[in-house]
Protein backbone atom coordinates (compact mmCIF):
# COMPACT_ATOMS: atom_id res chain seq x y z
CA UNK A 1 0.00 0.00 0.00
CA UNK A 2 1.27 3.59 -0.31
CA UNK A 3 3.33 3.04 3.40
CA UNK A 4 0.71 1.39 5.18
CA UNK A 5 2.98 -1.20 7.07
CA UNK A 6 5.83 -0.87 4.58
CA UNK A 7 9.12 -1.81 6.42
CA UNK A 8 9.57 -4.85 8.89
CA UNK A 9 10.05 -2.85 12.11
CA UNK A 10 7.26 -0.38 11.50
CA UNK A 11 4.97 -2.84 10.32
CA UNK A 12 5.20 -3.57 14.67
CA UNK A 13 4.37 -0.31 15.36
CA UNK A 14 1.41 0.39 14.29
CA UNK A 15 1.04 3.93 16.05
CA UNK A 16 3.79 5.52 14.82
CA UNK A 17 3.29 4.31 10.78
CA UNK A 18 3.09 7.22 8.82
CA UNK A 19 0.82 5.45 5.90
CA UNK A 20 0.12 8.55 3.23
CA UNK A 21 0.33 11.79 3.37
CA UNK A 22 -1.01 14.50 1.05
CA UNK A 23 0.11 17.96 0.31
CA UNK A 24 -2.76 20.31 -1.94
CA UNK A 25 -3.39 24.29 -2.53
CA UNK A 26 -7.10 23.86 -1.02
CA UNK A 27 -9.39 23.97 -3.19
CA UNK A 28 -12.31 25.52 -1.55
CA UNK A 29 -9.66 28.29 -0.18
CA UNK A 30 -7.05 28.49 -2.73
CA UNK A 31 -4.93 31.00 -0.54
CA UNK A 32 -3.90 27.81 1.41
CA UNK A 33 -2.20 24.49 1.47
CA UNK A 34 -3.20 21.38 3.52
CA UNK A 35 -1.29 18.66 4.11
CA UNK A 36 -2.20 15.62 5.75
CA UNK A 37 -0.22 12.87 7.38
CA UNK A 38 -2.20 9.72 8.20
CA UNK A 39 -1.09 7.18 11.34
CA UNK A 40 -2.16 3.43 11.90
CA UNK A 41 -2.59 1.54 8.94
CA UNK A 42 -6.27 -0.57 8.20
CA UNK A 43 -8.07 0.84 11.93
CA UNK A 44 -11.07 -2.27 11.77
CA UNK A 45 -14.26 0.21 12.70
CA UNK A 46 -14.99 -2.37 15.63
CA UNK A 47 -12.00 -1.56 17.21
CA UNK A 48 -13.20 -1.07 21.20
CA UNK A 49 -12.78 -1.77 23.86
CA UNK A 50 -9.27 0.45 23.39
CA UNK A 51 -10.06 2.38 20.44
CA UNK A 52 -7.43 3.58 18.12
CA UNK A 53 -5.39 6.56 19.00
CA UNK A 54 -2.26 8.72 18.75
CA UNK A 55 0.99 7.29 20.95
CA UNK A 56 1.37 10.27 23.79
CA UNK A 57 4.95 9.07 23.12
CA UNK A 58 5.22 9.75 19.35
CA UNK A 59 6.33 13.16 17.98
CA UNK A 60 4.64 13.47 15.02
CA UNK A 61 6.25 16.08 13.12
CA UNK A 62 5.20 17.44 9.57
CA UNK A 63 8.12 18.99 7.23
CA UNK A 64 8.50 21.76 4.42
CA UNK A 65 11.29 21.97 2.36
CA UNK A 66 11.76 25.72 0.52
CA UNK A 67 15.21 25.19 -0.49
CA UNK A 68 15.49 22.05 -2.23
CA UNK A 69 18.27 20.10 0.01
CA UNK A 70 16.36 17.93 1.28
CA UNK A 71 16.14 19.50 5.03
CA UNK A 72 13.38 20.61 6.83
CA UNK A 73 13.27 24.47 7.10
CA UNK A 74 9.56 24.49 9.00
CA UNK A 75 8.46 21.66 11.02
CA UNK A 76 4.93 21.61 12.28
CA UNK A 77 5.54 19.08 15.27
CA UNK A 78 2.04 17.40 16.91
CA UNK A 79 2.60 15.86 20.49
CA UNK A 80 -0.54 13.89 21.74
CA UNK A 81 -1.89 13.34 25.59
CA UNK A 82 -4.27 11.03 26.59
CA UNK A 83 -6.51 11.77 29.93
CA UNK A 84 -8.26 9.33 31.46
CA UNK A 85 -11.48 10.15 33.53
CA UNK A 86 -12.04 7.07 35.45
CA UNK A 87 -9.64 4.24 35.36
CA UNK A 88 -12.28 2.08 37.38
CA UNK A 89 -14.03 0.88 34.58
CA UNK A 90 -12.89 -0.90 31.58
CA UNK A 91 -15.39 1.45 29.14
CA UNK A 92 -14.21 3.96 26.36
CA UNK A 93 -17.67 5.87 27.02
CA UNK A 94 -19.61 5.42 29.57
CA UNK A 95 -22.70 6.92 27.74
CA UNK A 96 -23.55 8.56 24.91
CA UNK A 97 -20.75 11.17 23.56
CA UNK A 98 -22.88 13.95 22.37
CA UNK A 99 -19.99 17.00 22.42
CA UNK A 100 -16.02 16.22 22.77
CA UNK A 101 -16.19 17.59 25.94
CA UNK A 102 -18.42 14.97 27.18
CA UNK A 103 -18.27 13.58 30.57
CA UNK A 104 -19.08 10.41 28.88
CA UNK A 105 -16.25 9.77 27.43
CA UNK A 106 -13.49 7.94 29.58
CA UNK A 107 -10.58 8.31 27.55
CA UNK A 108 -10.10 11.38 26.17
CA UNK A 109 -6.69 13.04 23.88
CA UNK A 110 -5.61 16.35 23.68
CA UNK A 111 -2.64 17.69 21.52
CA UNK A 112 -0.46 20.98 21.03
CA UNK A 113 1.27 22.33 17.81
CA UNK A 114 4.54 24.20 17.28
CA UNK A 115 6.06 25.55 14.52
CA UNK A 116 10.11 25.45 14.51
CA UNK A 117 12.17 27.04 11.75
CA UNK A 118 15.66 27.41 11.31
CA UNK A 119 16.06 27.37 15.27
CA UNK A 120 13.06 29.30 16.60
CA UNK A 121 10.23 27.05 18.05
CA UNK A 122 6.88 28.70 18.55
CA UNK A 123 4.08 26.51 20.09
CA UNK A 124 0.80 27.55 18.09
CA UNK A 125 -2.12 26.24 20.32
CA UNK A 126 -1.88 23.59 22.89
CA UNK A 127 -4.90 21.25 24.86
CA UNK A 128 -6.37 20.94 21.43
CA UNK A 129 -9.25 18.41 21.78
CA UNK A 130 -9.40 15.46 19.30
CA UNK A 131 -12.78 13.40 18.01
CA UNK A 132 -13.45 10.13 19.82
CA UNK A 133 -14.11 7.17 17.52
CA UNK A 134 -17.08 6.30 15.70
CA UNK A 135 -18.57 3.72 17.84
CA UNK A 136 -21.59 3.24 16.91
CA UNK A 137 -25.09 4.80 17.55
CA UNK A 138 -25.83 4.40 20.71
CA UNK A 139 -22.56 5.53 21.68
CA UNK A 140 -21.42 8.30 18.66
CA UNK A 141 -25.23 9.09 17.32
CA UNK A 142 -24.25 12.69 15.58
CA UNK A 143 -20.18 11.54 14.73
CA UNK A 144 -20.15 14.74 12.33
CA UNK A 145 -21.12 16.97 14.46
CA UNK A 146 -18.19 15.46 16.94
CA UNK A 147 -15.66 15.50 13.91
CA UNK A 148 -16.90 19.37 13.48
CA UNK A 149 -16.01 20.35 17.41
CA UNK A 150 -12.27 18.83 16.82
CA UNK A 151 -11.70 21.85 13.96
CA UNK A 152 -9.76 23.94 15.64
CA UNK A 153 -8.64 27.89 13.80
CA UNK A 154 -5.35 28.41 15.85
CA UNK A 155 -4.65 31.76 14.25
CA UNK A 156 -2.48 32.80 11.59
CA UNK A 157 -5.34 31.57 9.23
CA UNK A 158 -4.34 27.90 10.45
CA UNK A 159 -6.61 25.46 10.77
CA UNK A 160 -6.02 21.89 12.42
CA UNK A 161 -7.64 18.71 12.78
CA UNK A 162 -6.51 15.50 14.66
CA UNK A 163 -8.34 12.10 15.32
CA UNK A 164 -9.98 9.58 12.98
CA UNK A 165 -10.85 9.58 9.36
CA UNK A 166 -12.11 7.34 6.59
CA UNK A 167 -9.20 5.69 4.90
CA UNK A 168 -8.75 7.61 1.47
CA UNK A 169 -5.90 5.44 -0.33
CA UNK A 170 -7.70 2.81 -2.53
CA UNK A 171 -5.62 -0.46 -3.61
CA UNK A 172 -6.01 -3.72 -4.28
CA UNK A 173 -3.68 -4.98 -1.89
CA UNK A 174 -5.00 -8.41 -2.36
CA UNK A 175 -3.83 -8.53 -5.86
CA UNK A 176 -0.78 -6.10 -6.54
CA UNK A 177 1.09 -8.53 -3.05
CA UNK A 178 0.10 -11.48 -5.12
CA UNK A 179 2.67 -11.72 -7.91
CA UNK A 180 1.34 -8.34 -9.31
CA UNK A 181 -2.23 -10.64 -10.40
CA UNK A 182 -4.14 -7.15 -10.96
CA UNK A 183 -7.58 -8.77 -11.23
CA UNK A 184 -8.27 -6.13 -14.86
CA UNK A 185 -5.44 -8.12 -16.38
CA UNK A 186 -4.58 -11.05 -14.96
CA UNK A 187 -5.71 -13.16 -18.04
CA UNK A 188 -2.62 -12.10 -19.36
CA UNK A 189 -0.72 -12.99 -15.85
CA UNK A 190 1.53 -15.92 -16.55
CA UNK A 191 0.65 -17.62 -12.95
CA UNK A 192 -3.31 -17.72 -13.00
CA UNK A 193 -4.49 -17.00 -16.51
CA UNK A 194 -8.24 -16.39 -14.53
CA UNK A 195 -10.57 -13.79 -16.35
CA UNK A 196 -10.05 -10.35 -16.60
CA UNK A 197 -12.46 -9.05 -13.27
CA UNK A 198 -12.75 -5.41 -11.40
CA UNK A 199 -10.66 -4.58 -8.67
CA UNK A 200 -11.11 -4.94 -4.96
CA UNK A 201 -10.30 -2.09 -2.48
CA UNK A 202 -8.65 -3.47 0.19
CA UNK A 203 -8.92 -0.82 2.64
CA UNK A 204 -12.67 -0.34 1.94
CA UNK A 205 -14.34 0.50 5.18
CA UNK A 206 -11.24 1.10 7.46
CA UNK A 207 -9.85 4.19 8.87
CA UNK A 208 -7.20 5.69 9.66
CA UNK A 209 -5.89 8.96 12.41
CA UNK A 210 -5.22 11.85 10.33
CA UNK A 211 -3.08 14.89 11.17
CA UNK A 212 -4.85 17.85 8.94
CA UNK A 213 -3.00 21.22 8.80
CA UNK A 214 -3.92 24.10 5.88
CA UNK A 215 -2.00 27.02 6.59
CA UNK A 216 -1.63 29.96 4.08
CA UNK A 217 0.55 29.77 1.16
CA UNK A 218 2.68 32.54 2.05
CA UNK A 219 3.76 30.78 5.36
CA UNK A 220 5.24 28.00 3.20
CA UNK A 221 6.58 29.72 0.46
CA UNK A 222 10.73 31.14 1.04
CA UNK A 223 10.67 34.10 2.09
CA UNK A 224 6.60 34.46 2.93
CA UNK A 225 6.29 35.05 -0.67
CA UNK A 226 2.79 34.35 -2.25
CA UNK A 227 3.07 31.96 -5.05
CA UNK A 228 1.51 33.22 -8.34
CA UNK A 229 3.70 32.33 -11.09
CA UNK A 230 4.33 28.55 -11.67
CA UNK A 231 8.13 28.87 -13.68
CA UNK A 232 8.91 30.68 -10.21
CA UNK A 233 11.27 28.16 -8.19
CA UNK A 234 9.98 29.58 -4.65
CA UNK A 235 6.38 28.26 -6.14
CA UNK A 236 7.38 24.32 -5.01
CA UNK A 237 7.89 23.47 -1.65
CA UNK A 238 8.65 19.35 -0.89
CA UNK A 239 6.53 18.08 2.26
CA UNK A 240 6.95 14.65 3.98
CA UNK A 241 6.10 13.57 7.29
CA UNK A 242 7.64 11.72 10.02
CA UNK A 243 7.15 9.79 13.65
CA UNK A 244 10.14 9.92 16.12
CA UNK A 245 10.04 7.58 19.02
CA UNK A 246 12.70 7.91 22.28
CA UNK A 247 15.77 6.03 21.50
CA UNK A 248 15.66 3.91 24.47
CA UNK A 249 12.52 2.04 25.96
CA UNK A 250 12.75 0.41 29.41
CA UNK A 251 9.65 -1.91 30.53
CA UNK A 252 9.56 -1.78 34.58
CA UNK A 253 8.62 -5.68 35.65
CA UNK A 254 5.54 -6.29 37.19
CA UNK A 255 4.24 -3.03 36.97
CA UNK A 256 3.02 -2.25 33.53
CA UNK A 257 4.87 0.63 33.52
CA UNK A 258 7.26 1.66 30.58
CA UNK A 259 10.51 4.17 30.44
CA UNK A 260 11.16 6.14 27.52
CA UNK A 261 14.32 8.21 27.30
CA UNK A 262 16.93 9.89 25.48
CA UNK A 263 16.51 11.98 21.95
CA UNK A 264 13.93 11.29 19.19
CA UNK A 265 14.86 8.96 16.89
CA UNK A 266 13.05 8.70 13.72
CA UNK A 267 11.07 5.64 12.88
CA UNK A 268 8.80 6.24 10.00
CA UNK A 269 9.20 8.85 7.21
CA UNK A 270 6.72 9.28 3.96
CA UNK A 271 6.91 11.17 1.01
CA UNK A 272 6.22 10.16 -2.12
CA UNK A 273 3.26 7.38 -2.02
CA UNK A 274 4.92 4.11 -2.83
CA UNK A 275 8.49 5.01 -2.07
CA UNK A 276 9.61 2.71 0.63
CA UNK A 277 6.92 0.12 -0.24
CA UNK A 278 7.80 -0.81 -3.48
CA UNK A 279 11.01 0.97 -4.41
CA UNK A 280 13.26 0.19 -1.54
CA UNK A 281 14.58 -3.17 -1.33
CA UNK A 282 13.25 -5.05 2.19
CA UNK A 283 16.81 -5.22 3.72
CA UNK A 284 16.41 -0.89 3.83
CA UNK A 285 13.37 -0.27 4.41
CA UNK A 286 14.30 0.14 8.14
CA UNK A 287 16.87 2.33 7.54
CA UNK A 288 14.92 4.34 5.00
CA UNK A 289 12.77 5.34 7.56
CA UNK A 290 14.94 6.51 9.72
CA UNK A 291 16.96 8.82 7.30
CA UNK A 292 15.80 12.79 6.33
CA UNK A 293 15.16 12.97 2.21
CA UNK A 294 18.62 14.79 2.04
CA UNK A 295 20.26 11.25 2.53
CA UNK A 296 17.91 9.63 -0.43
CA UNK A 297 20.79 9.71 -3.10
CA UNK A 298 21.80 6.49 -1.17
CA UNK A 299 18.61 4.87 -2.88
CA UNK A 300 19.11 6.39 -6.67
CA UNK A 301 19.74 3.13 -7.91
CA UNK A 302 16.70 1.26 -6.87
CA UNK A 303 14.72 4.38 -8.81
CA UNK A 304 16.67 4.41 -11.97
CA UNK A 305 16.12 0.64 -11.89
CA UNK A 306 12.96 -0.35 -10.23
CA UNK A 307 12.46 -4.09 -8.93
CA UNK A 308 9.23 -4.19 -10.77
CA UNK A 309 9.99 -2.63 -14.06
CA UNK A 310 11.77 -6.10 -14.30
CA UNK A 311 9.24 -8.13 -13.07
CA UNK A 312 6.27 -7.13 -15.21
CA UNK A 313 7.60 -8.47 -18.20
CA UNK A 314 8.31 -11.53 -17.16
CA UNK A 315 4.84 -11.81 -15.27
CA UNK A 316 2.70 -10.39 -17.90
CA UNK A 317 4.67 -12.32 -20.89
CA UNK A 318 4.74 -10.91 -24.23
CA UNK A 319 2.71 -7.49 -22.64
CA UNK A 320 5.88 -5.52 -21.83
CA UNK A 321 8.41 -6.14 -24.49
CA UNK A 322 9.71 -2.45 -25.01
CA UNK A 323 9.79 -2.16 -21.04
CA UNK A 324 12.17 -5.40 -21.01
CA UNK A 325 14.20 -4.19 -23.46
CA UNK A 326 14.61 -0.84 -21.81
CA UNK A 327 18.13 -0.92 -19.57
CA UNK A 328 18.74 2.78 -18.96
CA UNK A 329 18.76 4.36 -15.97
CA UNK A 330 15.28 5.61 -15.39
CA UNK A 331 15.57 9.21 -15.74
CA UNK A 332 11.79 10.31 -15.07
CA UNK A 333 11.28 7.67 -12.12
CA UNK A 334 14.51 10.13 -10.93
CA UNK A 335 12.67 13.37 -11.89
CA UNK A 336 9.17 12.45 -10.28
CA UNK A 337 10.08 10.81 -7.26
CA UNK A 338 13.60 12.54 -6.48
CA UNK A 339 14.00 15.48 -7.94
CA UNK A 340 10.54 17.47 -10.00
CA UNK A 341 9.97 17.65 -13.42
CA UNK A 342 12.03 20.40 -14.55
CA UNK A 343 10.30 23.72 -16.97
CA UNK A 344 9.70 22.07 -19.94
CA UNK A 345 9.10 18.45 -19.88
CA UNK A 346 5.50 18.98 -19.04
CA UNK A 347 3.79 22.20 -20.87
CA UNK A 348 2.91 25.05 -18.30
CA UNK A 349 4.38 22.99 -15.16
CA UNK A 350 7.53 21.98 -13.22
CA UNK A 351 7.67 21.13 -9.95
CA UNK A 352 12.14 20.86 -9.71
CA UNK A 353 13.26 21.28 -6.52
CA UNK A 354 17.20 21.07 -7.26
CA UNK A 355 19.72 18.18 -8.00
CA UNK A 356 18.86 16.73 -4.20
CA UNK A 357 17.94 13.76 -4.76
CA UNK A 358 14.85 13.61 -2.19
CA UNK A 359 11.93 11.91 -1.74
CA UNK A 360 9.34 14.57 -1.03
CA UNK A 361 5.63 15.49 -2.37
CA UNK A 362 6.66 18.08 -4.56
CA UNK A 363 3.90 20.97 -4.91
CA UNK A 364 3.98 23.98 -7.23
CA UNK A 365 1.55 26.62 -5.42
CA UNK A 366 0.98 28.38 -8.00
CA UNK A 367 -0.98 25.57 -9.82
CA UNK A 368 -4.13 26.35 -8.93
CA UNK A 369 -6.39 23.65 -7.70
CA UNK A 370 -9.00 21.78 -10.38
CA UNK A 371 -12.34 22.23 -9.48
CA UNK A 372 -14.31 20.92 -11.99
CA UNK A 373 -13.76 17.31 -12.98
CA UNK A 374 -9.78 16.92 -11.41
CA UNK A 375 -8.73 13.45 -13.11
CA UNK A 376 -7.72 11.19 -10.22
CA UNK A 377 -4.40 10.73 -12.54
CA UNK A 378 -3.08 14.07 -12.13
CA UNK A 379 -0.20 15.72 -14.30
CA UNK A 380 -0.88 11.92 -16.09
CA UNK A 381 -4.29 12.91 -16.76
CA UNK A 382 -3.44 16.56 -17.56
CA UNK A 383 -4.42 17.95 -14.69
CA UNK A 384 -2.02 19.64 -13.16
CA UNK A 385 -3.54 20.30 -9.74
CA UNK A 386 -2.58 16.57 -8.82
CA UNK A 387 -0.37 13.67 -8.15
CA UNK A 388 2.92 14.29 -8.80
CA UNK A 389 2.27 17.76 -7.99
CA UNK A 390 1.61 17.02 -4.27
CA UNK A 391 -1.19 14.93 -3.95
CA UNK A 392 -5.07 14.87 -3.66
CA UNK A 393 -6.82 12.90 -1.48
CA UNK A 394 -8.65 11.03 -4.16
CA UNK A 395 -5.24 10.85 -6.03
CA UNK A 396 -4.95 7.68 -8.14
CA UNK A 397 -1.21 7.03 -6.80
CA UNK A 398 -1.42 3.31 -7.59
CA UNK A 399 -2.31 3.43 -11.36
CA UNK A 400 0.02 6.96 -11.83
CA UNK A 401 3.12 4.28 -10.83
CA UNK A 402 2.14 1.54 -11.82
CA UNK A 403 2.01 3.19 -15.18
CA UNK A 404 5.36 5.06 -14.81
CA UNK A 405 7.09 2.28 -14.08
CA UNK A 406 5.33 0.50 -16.69
CA UNK A 407 7.02 2.81 -18.85
CA UNK A 408 4.76 5.51 -20.07
CA UNK A 409 6.50 8.39 -18.79
CA UNK A 410 9.92 7.72 -20.12
CA UNK A 411 9.05 9.92 -23.60
CA UNK A 412 9.26 12.70 -21.37
CA UNK A 413 13.07 11.96 -21.30
CA UNK A 414 13.56 10.04 -24.11
CA UNK A 415 11.31 11.08 -27.35
CA UNK A 416 12.81 7.77 -29.22
CA UNK A 417 11.29 5.48 -26.44
CA UNK A 418 7.62 3.79 -27.52
CA UNK A 419 5.88 2.75 -24.37
CA UNK A 420 4.18 -0.51 -24.79
CA UNK A 421 0.29 -0.84 -25.03
CA UNK A 422 0.17 -1.84 -21.80
CA UNK A 423 1.95 0.79 -20.10
CA UNK A 424 -0.98 3.42 -20.90
CA UNK A 425 -3.70 0.94 -19.59
CA UNK A 426 -2.49 -0.86 -16.58
CA UNK A 427 -4.34 -0.38 -12.87
CA UNK A 428 -5.10 -2.35 -10.45
CA UNK A 429 -8.84 -1.56 -11.48
CA UNK A 430 -9.55 0.83 -8.79
CA UNK A 431 -11.07 4.86 -8.96
CA UNK A 432 -11.95 7.01 -6.28
CA UNK A 433 -14.86 7.03 -4.49
CA UNK A 434 -16.68 10.38 -4.06
CA UNK A 435 -18.55 9.24 -1.28
CA UNK A 436 -15.24 8.73 0.21
CA UNK A 437 -14.13 12.81 0.88
CA UNK A 438 -15.39 16.04 1.83
CA UNK A 439 -15.39 18.99 -0.11
CA UNK A 440 -13.70 21.06 2.78
CA UNK A 441 -11.08 20.26 5.50
CA UNK A 442 -10.52 17.61 6.38
CA UNK A 443 -11.67 16.56 3.01
CA UNK A 444 -11.20 12.80 4.38
CA UNK A 445 -14.55 11.20 4.89
CA UNK A 446 -16.26 10.28 8.20
CA UNK A 447 -15.16 6.97 9.31
CA UNK A 448 -17.66 4.13 9.86
CA UNK A 449 -18.42 2.94 12.81
CA UNK A 450 -18.30 -0.68 14.48
CA UNK A 451 -21.67 -0.85 14.74
CA UNK A 452 -22.83 -0.11 11.68
CA UNK A 453 -19.84 -2.40 9.33
CA UNK A 454 -19.63 -5.90 8.40
CA UNK A 455 -16.20 -7.63 8.72
CA UNK A 456 -14.28 -8.77 5.87
CA UNK A 457 -15.92 -11.16 3.31
CA UNK A 458 -14.67 -13.21 0.51
CA UNK A 459 -14.67 -12.25 -3.07
CA UNK B 1 31.10 11.97 37.39
CA UNK B 2 32.04 11.52 40.86
CA UNK B 3 32.91 8.24 42.98
CA UNK B 4 29.95 7.86 44.62
CA UNK B 5 27.81 8.57 42.11
CA UNK B 6 29.31 6.00 39.98
CA UNK B 7 29.31 3.85 42.74
CA UNK B 8 25.37 4.37 42.78
CA UNK B 9 25.54 3.95 39.57
CA UNK B 10 27.09 0.40 38.90
CA UNK B 11 24.73 -0.52 41.79
CA UNK B 12 21.50 0.19 40.70
CA UNK B 13 22.58 -0.97 37.18
CA UNK B 14 23.59 -4.35 37.61
CA UNK B 15 20.54 -6.29 38.01
CA UNK B 16 19.20 -4.59 34.98
CA UNK B 17 22.54 -5.25 32.87
CA UNK B 18 21.94 -9.20 33.37
CA UNK B 19 19.04 -9.74 31.35
CA UNK B 20 20.39 -6.94 28.64
CA UNK B 21 23.72 -8.62 27.19
CA UNK B 22 22.23 -9.16 23.28
CA UNK B 23 22.68 -5.43 23.02
CA UNK B 24 26.09 -5.04 25.13
CA UNK B 25 24.62 -3.84 28.01
CA UNK B 26 21.58 -1.75 28.08
CA UNK B 27 21.40 -0.68 32.14
CA UNK B 28 18.34 1.67 33.44
CA UNK B 29 19.01 3.07 36.48
CA UNK B 30 16.93 6.20 38.60
CA UNK B 31 19.24 8.77 38.92
CA UNK B 32 19.48 9.71 42.61
CA UNK B 33 22.88 12.02 42.65
CA UNK B 34 23.22 13.86 39.41
CA UNK B 35 21.90 17.00 40.10
CA UNK B 36 21.52 17.69 36.21
CA UNK B 37 19.03 14.42 35.88
CA UNK B 38 17.18 15.49 38.82
CA UNK B 39 14.54 13.03 39.81
CA UNK B 40 14.55 11.71 36.35
CA UNK B 41 15.17 8.55 35.24
CA UNK B 42 18.42 7.93 33.22
CA UNK B 43 19.66 5.64 30.75
CA UNK B 44 23.08 4.21 29.97
CA UNK B 45 23.85 1.65 26.72
CA UNK B 46 27.08 0.27 26.36
CA UNK B 47 26.91 -0.43 22.97
CA UNK B 48 30.35 -1.79 22.48
CA UNK B 49 32.12 -2.47 26.15
CA UNK B 50 35.65 -2.39 24.60
CA UNK B 51 35.49 1.14 23.18
CA UNK B 52 34.82 2.35 26.85
CA UNK B 53 31.97 4.63 25.92
CA UNK B 54 29.17 5.00 27.90
CA UNK B 55 25.88 6.47 26.31
CA UNK B 56 23.81 8.47 29.24
CA UNK B 57 20.54 9.43 28.15
CA UNK B 58 17.80 11.48 30.18
CA UNK B 59 15.04 13.00 29.40
CA UNK B 60 15.39 13.94 25.68
CA UNK B 61 19.35 14.21 25.85
CA UNK B 62 22.28 11.98 25.33
CA UNK B 63 25.46 12.98 26.67
CA UNK B 64 28.60 10.23 25.60
CA UNK B 65 31.21 9.74 28.78
CA UNK B 66 34.55 8.13 28.20
CA UNK B 67 35.50 5.92 31.03
CA UNK B 68 37.12 2.86 30.50
CA UNK B 69 37.16 1.27 33.95
CA UNK B 70 33.27 2.07 34.48
CA UNK B 71 32.86 0.56 31.15
CA UNK B 72 34.32 -2.36 32.07
CA UNK B 73 32.97 -2.65 35.20
CA UNK B 74 29.63 -2.41 34.04
CA UNK B 75 30.36 -5.34 31.18
CA UNK B 76 31.70 -7.28 34.35
CA UNK B 77 28.61 -7.03 35.63
CA UNK B 78 26.39 -8.11 32.42
CA UNK B 79 27.86 -11.38 32.47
Amino acid sequence: MSSHREAPAISKDPVADNTDTYAFVSPDDPSTVTIISNYLPLEAPFGGPNFFEFGDDVRYDIHIDQTGDGEPDITYRFEFNTQVANPNTFLYNTGQIDSIDSPNWNRKQFYSVTRRSHGNEVVLASNLACPPCNIGPASTPDYEALAEEAIHQIGGGRTVFAGQRLEGFYVDLGAIFDLADLRPFQNLHIATMMAAAPGVNATNDFSVHSIALKVPKRELARGGWTPTDPTDRRSVIGVWATASRRQALIREPRTGVSVENGPWVQVSRLGNPLFNEVIVPMGKKDVWNSLPPADDGEFLQYVQHPELAGLLPVLYPGVFGNLAALNAARADLVAILLTGLPSGIVPGFQNYTGKTYADELRLNMAIPPTTTNPSPLGVIGKDLAGFPNGRRVFDDVVTVELRAIAGATYPLVNSNYTPDGAASLITDGLGPNSTRYLSSFPYLGMPQSGYQTAPLAMV
Amino acid sequence: MSDLSRRSFVKNSAGAAAGMTALGALIASRAEADTKAGSDPVVAYLKDPSSGEISVMTGDREVTVRDPKLAAQIARAAR
